[in-house]
């Protein structure tokens, strides 16, 4: 198996898999969607009744109801390090919820205001460390995410409780979206058949055919999508459209809670574990 | 209402470009271009923005 990097940023990541075989990437993309383990909120606490704040009478009410509200936290890409943190079930504390299976946050408000994934605030003394740099590790790096929006003498005061989790039992625990791939494209053009009508040169919708003096010319291959259309258009059949379906195109990104290479290393690390496991179940038989 | 913090079918985080897109397209720039400029690829979560009415402006003072 020969892998090529295409394109890797902090969030995303393409690259070339050659020697290998369609069952192999989809349970890489099977893996990546269900059992990369990340952070997300599962449960909030909302202070309920009359808030005084500087003077100010202010009612626990927002336009949103609370369950809403909840949701929407929850779906906040939390920042993960996953030397850090462990499953609840897992965790020596028991599952009782402790600095190294849990995040706490706080929101504490008054309106009118928008409430913004920014306002998230870790709660001081909850994590071990140097409390700064606590709060600029674990702040949520998107920040422009609107959460609920307050009008006059509304407010909202919030303790929110991110832990572990995997896709598999909630989307909020997906650490990726967009992963997918496709075999790589073949374009095959008979020369001899071909009578140079550039129909396929107009039908194909990602542009990449072109003519080079009289004769048909493939500009980007890894952009075709396998669509066939200049295919079906050819007049004289001199044009066939193959995937190589031992050689893949594989790309997907994170939510931002995680780096795209760690979300790839955390994939690889459950596969392994799980072939180990099986490994072993069938050395018992 | 307000805008989904994630798109309903990919699930990437789309809450965080809508203020801008909005700032933007009323500024008159193209729809289109203010998308892929955010970097909005798909067109699942392009729709999500594109056909979003905010109305919690609205419904906020009945709150």
């Amino acid at each position: 198996m020969k892998i090529k990097i295409m394109e890797l940023k902090d969030d995303s990541m393409r690259f070339l898999i050659e020697d290998s075989t369609p069952s192999f990437v989809n349970m890489l993309r099977r893996t990546l969607l269900n059992d990369v383990p990340k952070m997300a909120i599962e449960d909030v606490e909302f202070h309920l009744g009359p808030i005084r704040h500087e003077g100010n009478d202010y009612e626990s009410i927002s336009p949103l109801f609370d369950e809403i509200i909840a949701h929407r936290l929850g779906m906040l890409p939390i920042p993960t390090d996953l030397d850090l943190f462990t499953f609840m079930d897992k965790c020596k504390c028991g599952g009782v919820g402790c600095p190294s299976c849990t995040i706490k946050y706080m929101i504490n408000k008054t309106g009118p205001c928008t409430i913004y994934s920014r306002d998230l605030e870790v709660v001081k003394g909850w994590l071990p460390g140097d409390e700064k740099l606590m709060e600029d590790k674990f702040k949520i790096k998107d920040e422009n995410i609107p959460i609920v929006k307050l009008t006059d003498r509304q407010a909202l005061m919030i303790y929110a409780t991110a832990q572990l989790g995997t896709g598999k039992k909630h989307a909020k625990w997906q650490a990726v979206s967009g992963v997918g791939y496709k075999y790589y494209p073949e374009i095959k053009i008979n020369t001899e058949k071909c009578d140079g009508c550039g129909r396929c040169v107009k039908s194909c919708p990602k542009n990449i055919l072109a003519f080079k003096g009289k004769k048909v010319e493939i500009k980007d291959i890894e952009k075709c999508s396998l669509c066939s259309s200049c295919e079906e258009i050819c007049p004289s059949g001199a044009i066939k459209v193959k995937g190589d379906d031992s050689k893949f195109i594989f790309r997907f990104e994170t939510d931002g809670s995680m780096t795209a290479r760690s979300a790839m290393g955390a994939a690889l690390k459950t596969l392994g574990e799980k072939c180990r496991e099986f490994e072993e179940k069938i050395k018992e038989i | 209402m307000i805008i989904p913090v994630r798109c309903f079918s990919c699930g990437k985080v789309i809450g965080s470009a809508y203020e801008e897109y909005k700032k933007r397209t009323e500024a008159g720039e193209k729809p289109e271009k203010v998308l892929n400029s955010l970097g909005i690829k798909r067109y699942c979560c392009r729709r999500i923005i594109v056909s979003h009415v905010d109305l919690i402006d609205e419904v906020a003072p009945y709150g």
